[in-house]
């Protein structure tokens, strides 16, 4: 604080503006202050976490449990958010069905995450023949829509939670293939790994020590934005069919089963889809919010 | 040019995978080939290894993977994708068909995705950091967090049920386009619209706009000509990039509404285990959307020369 009020009176404090002038000005407070999309989204995203970790414990009626003579009914003190066409306590599924959509796609998104990020390392550290032919691979891989691959896959070897899995991401991993090829590009052309390379650092070490810390923040919010590209798809295959199996079931199944019955119990549809909803939105949220923090600390 | 070479290698590799990866897929399911298609054919669990043998040969199913594929291969390049296991007919005319009509969905939806994002974006972009600003950007980054297969419903029961003003599902008239096509705009809207508000808000504060302005264009005219028109690229590439990837990603809005477009052909085909049809749609599909980025990233670099270099070496 003294050394930056001393500073005050060389010409370049002359010509800063009186926000900057004064640490602890509101300018820089928020700069320091989280992202409101930041602390909105991570309170969202925490709260279902833990709803869905504490399902066990909270769920009304067993998931599975029917009881046809309470078919379709609405609200009511034994069935908060009533029953579905077997008279199955919607509370109760939404709550254990997170699990499995929420459990697949972080599943997904962690082996995608950490593949491409060390592929797209490894191809910006070394060069050469290594990564033209990973660039290639993801461009060929990119041309596959993610649908289309799942039910390649379905129709290869039947419907798994393996097939969901390997559909999310056999072409899940490029995008950050690309984004941690790029950053590791503009860090490897930074004095510090030069100054690392004349020690004798070896690849690994750098790309741990170095390249991965720096590259960790925008990676991180590429990830929160892609957990909820994951949560939408996980459900849109499971609404297909093509996902969670009987008698499991997920938001999207849930949302299939219920549209049948859609003139009389909107209810059913629309509560397990503002759950997908509700869900991606807060990744997406934080995603936008470290993006933001990012920018931030750049400028 | 070396770089449209490249390009169009990378469009034969993708193209040769994808044809060899289907072409495997009757292979890749656990089982032998022939019996299936015998009991595709008859229906009869009871199989005479005579008749099996014969269908072998007839089929060249005894020759080495290679030779099949390379044969195989060949017919499908003369248009011969070989019949539907279900109902017996030559699968290429159903695919065209089915093209045809996500194309024309997609196109629409897309059209209308751009013509409300352009303004949004414009909009936000010249009210930058305002409440208008912060309430487009919200709203735009909370769409993207609709499933379209629960849009698709609370539509339906919209419109469909509760109004009654459109028809919730099938294929008859132009009615039957709008839910479908609303459903499908939704995301791609608000992609374009932040990407539109991001590039616009950077073309804004270019030297050439205040000299526009200075020069005595009107605000309207500054906008039209230099504001819209110069941040439109990275709007246009990412329309490129929707389009190749909703002809076989709408799949739940075509099973959803009864389209009969390539996604619900694809669908049932995997359902019904079609082979034919499967390889068929998926070579088709993957082969369309390869070709628009293909074209999409020659254009791109052809107008902006500059990403060739970044293209280059990235």
């Amino acid at each position: 604080m003294a050394l930056l009020e001393t500073t005050d009176g060389t010409p370049e404090g002359a010509v800063a503006t009186p926000t900057e002038k004064t640490p602890g000005s509101l300018a820089q407070r928020r700069r320091s202050a989280l992202p409101p999309s930041l602390l909105v989204g991570a309170t969202l995203f925490a709260l279902i976490v833990i709803l869905l970790v504490l399902a066990p414990w909270l769920e009304p009626h067993p998931p599975a449990a029917q009881d046809i003579t309470a078919r379709l009914t609405a609200f009511s003190a034994e069935h908060p958010l009533g029953t579905d066409h077997l008279g199955r306590d919607v509370l109760s599924r939404l709550l254990d069905g997170g699990r499995f959509s929420m459990t697949i796609a972080l599943i997904t998104l962690i082996i995608c995450a950490v593949t491409g990020t060390l592929v797209g390392f490894l191809a910006a550290r070394l060069g050469g023949v290594l990564d033209t032919l990973v660039m290639r691979t993801t461009d060929v891989l990119i041309a596959f829509p993610e649908m289309v691959v799942a039910l390649f896959l379905v129709a290869a070897l039947g419907t798994s939670d393996l097939t969901l899995v390997l559909a999310l991401c056999i072409g899940g991993w490029t995008p950050f293939c690309r984004l941690a090829r790029i950053v590791a590009m503009e860090i490897n052309g930074q004095d510090f790994i030069e100054a690392a390379l004349a020690l004798g650092c070896s690849t690994w070490f750098i790309i741990r020590r170095h390249v991965l810390p720096n590259a960790l923040p925008p990676l991180l919010a590429h990830a929160a934005l892609r957990f909820g590209h994951k949560l939408i798809t996980v459900g849109a295959l499971s609404y297909l069919g093509l996902g969670v199996q009987p008698p499991s079931s997920d938001w999207g199944a849930m949302l299939a089963e219920a549209v049948p019955y859609l003139d009389r119990a909107p209810l059913l549809v629309v509560a397990p889809g503002a759950a997908i909803f509700l869900a991606a939105l807060s990744v997406t949220l934080v995603g936008r919010g470290l993006q933001i923090r990012q920018t931030r600390r750049d400028s | 040019m070396l770089y449209v070479l490249r390009r169009g290698a990378v469009l034969v590799a993708t193209l040769l995978v994808a044809s060899f990866l289907c072409f495997l897929l009757p292979y890749l399911t656990p089982g032998d080939p022939a019996a299936r298609i015998l009991r595709a054919r008859v229906g009869d669990l009871e199989q005479d290894p005579q008749v099996l043998e014969q269908l072998k040969i007839e089929y060249g199913l005894d020759r080495p993977l290679v030779e099949q594929y390379l044969s195989w291969l060949g017919s499908a390049f003369r248009g011969d994708l070989g019949q539907s296991f279900t109902n017996g007919t030559e699968v290429l005319p159903q695919i065209v068909r089915a093209l045809s009509v996500t194309t024309s969905i997609t196109v629409l939806a897309l059209v209308l995705a751009l013509a409300v994002a352009v303004p949004l974006g414009a909009v936000a972009a010249v009210r930058h950091g305002s409440p208008l600003d912060a309430a487009i950007t919200t709203v735009t980054q909370a769409f993207v967090a609709i499933p379209e297969y629960w849009l698709a419903p609370v539509l339906v029961l919209v419109f469909a049920l509760q109004l009654g003003v459109l028809p919730s599902s099938g294929w008859q008239g132009p009615a039957s386009l709008v839910l479908p096509c609303l459903t499908l705009a939704l995301r791609p809207m608000s992609y374009f619209a932040q990407v539109a508000r991001a590039s616009m808000v950077e073309v804004l504060e270019a030297p050439y706009i205040t000299a526009a302005r200075s020069r005595g264009l009107s605000f309207a005219q500054t906008m039209m000509r230099h504001g819209v028109r110069n941040s439109m690229l990275p709007v246009l590439t990412l329309f490129a990039v929707w389009l190749a990837g909703l002809l076989g990603g709408s799949v739940t809005v075509e099973v959803i509404f009864a389209v009969p477009g390539v996604g619900r052909l694809m669908y049932d085909a995997v359902v019904n285990n079609d082979v034919p049809l499967i390889q068929g749609a998926i070579i088709a599909v993957v082969g369309l959307a390869v070709l628009i980025t293909t074209l999409t990233d020659i254009l791109y670099t052809a107008v902006n020369p500059t990403a060739r270099v970044d293209h280059g070496t990235a």
